[in-house]
């Protein structure tokens, strides 16, 4: 994490400010020194989240924006209305809050400002602690670690592995997203697409490629919704014509591709048992 | 119409021998609520911890092609019980209910019956 933005965060909590945290991944919204909203390009709104399995049928969406957004009660609106149980909206909303958050606070993700007075439109839930906010979001990065060391899989399109057939099957959560992963999907278009957080998002997409079934050897992207091929297992669909291809330093050689990932997955599973 | 934290109370006070409590979402492991614990038991920990208990038993059903959901999971320990509650509601699936429980304090029947109505508190 970047060393400025947790100190800004702590002097704006501690000073209890109101406003928006602005950086180029995103905006943290601050309420009395606490986080009540966040949103980042690389997450699904709380919109989408709301209304993609049809919990919220979207005209109840529209008619609440259309009848609280301009004063910034959205919130208090679904409650008042009863569209949403109280329980309920506070699960959604925490779960966006802190998908985008993790995005916001990213040790890569520019400059901060501070924006004061800036009100988030959909109003106040439940507001959560910026230390909770801050350790959450690290909690978060060392998980995606653990699961697969390798962070670039988070910005770039997935793309199935060659012999992924000869694999166990998935669970279904994730196939959904195996069944996105074709070289052009980001992962954060993969998680609106689905209605699921981004982070849950990047979670099963490490799990699949920890398991052989997703490319770990891609190469990032040269602009917004574009995949290039890396590895000869790599999928060439979706790269623009003429790009040369680049490639990720990679810590192996190429014999890495014919590493036989059923074997991998049972010397994994014999160090864990004796953990 | 219950927010997440007078459910959680609710769990801590009419459920005989709680230790603490927890909603959890189990992709991300984060608990979303948590009540009691203390330096004995550190709920966050235990809610990303569970994760893996919910991912391995939901996925050895998928491989025998058990076509059923999990209601709750329990793991009894010497002097404690641990409940699992899958939450199946709309648009909570993906969380659990994890509830620590004094072995000789507890009427297991009774709690889990109870957790049974936390989950109802925490519907439309």
């Amino acid at each position: 994490m970047s060393p400025h933005v947790p100190s800004m965060l702590v002097r704006l909590a501690e000073r209890g400010a109101t406003g928006a945290l602005i950086r180029d991944t995103g905006a943290l919204y601050l309420a009395d020194g606490a986080v009540v909203h966040a949103e980042s390009p690389a997450a699904p709104g709380i919109d989408v989240l709301l209304t993609a399995d049809g919990r919220l049928p979207s005209e109840q969406w529209r008619e609440a924006m259309d009848a609280a957004g301009p004063h910034c009660r959205i919130a208090r609106y679904l409650l008042d209305h009863g569209r949403l149980s109280g329980a309920e909206l506070e699960i959604r909303h925490l779960s966006a809050l802190y998908d985008a958050a993790y995005f916001v606070l990213a040790p890569d993700g520019g400059p901060s400002r501070f924006r004061h007075g800036a009100v988030h439109w959909f109003g106040r839930v439940r507001p959560v602690g910026v230390a909770d906010v801050e350790r959450e979001s690290r909690r978060r990065r060392r998980y995606l670690t653990d699961l697969w060391p390798h962070a670039h899989l988070d910005a770039v399109p997935p793309v199935r592995r060659r012999h992924a057939a000869r694999l166990p099957p998935v669970p279904r959560r994730q196939q959904d997203v195996l069944d996105l992963a074709d070289g052009r999907h980001t992962p954060a278009l993969i998680a609106a697409k689905l209605g699921r957080p981004a982070f849950h998002t990047l979670v099963d997409i490490r799990r699949l490629a920890a398991s052989g079934h997703l490319e770990t050897r891609t190469s990032p992207p040269p602009g917004p919704g574009h995949a290039e091929a890396a590895g000869p297992g790599a999928v060439a669909a979706g790269a623009p014509r003429g790009a040369a291809v680049r490639r990720l330093p990679f810590p192996f050689p190429d014999t890495a591709e014919d590493v036989d990932v059923v074997v991998l997955r049972r010397l994994r599973d014999a160090l864990e048992a004796h953990l | 119409m219950a927010n997440t934290e007078t459910a959680l109370k609710d769990a801590m006070t009419s459920i005989e021998g709680v230790i603490g409590v927890a909603l959890v979402d189990y992709t991300s492991g984060m608990a979303l609520g948590t009540i009691g614990g203390g330096k004995d038991l550190d709920l966050n920990v235990a809610a990303a911890g569970n994760t893996d208990v919910v991912r391995a038993k939901v996925r050895t059903m998928e491989m025998l092609g058990l076509k059923d959901e999990i209601e709750d999971i329990l793991i009894t320990l010497g002097t404690q019980y641990h409940l699992i509650r899958l939450l199946s509601g709309r648009g909570k699936s993906g969380l659990f209910l994890y509830l620590a429980l004094d072995k000789n304090r507890a009427n297991l029947a009774m709690a889990r019956h109870q957790l049974r109505s936390i989950e109802a508190d925490l519907e439309v």
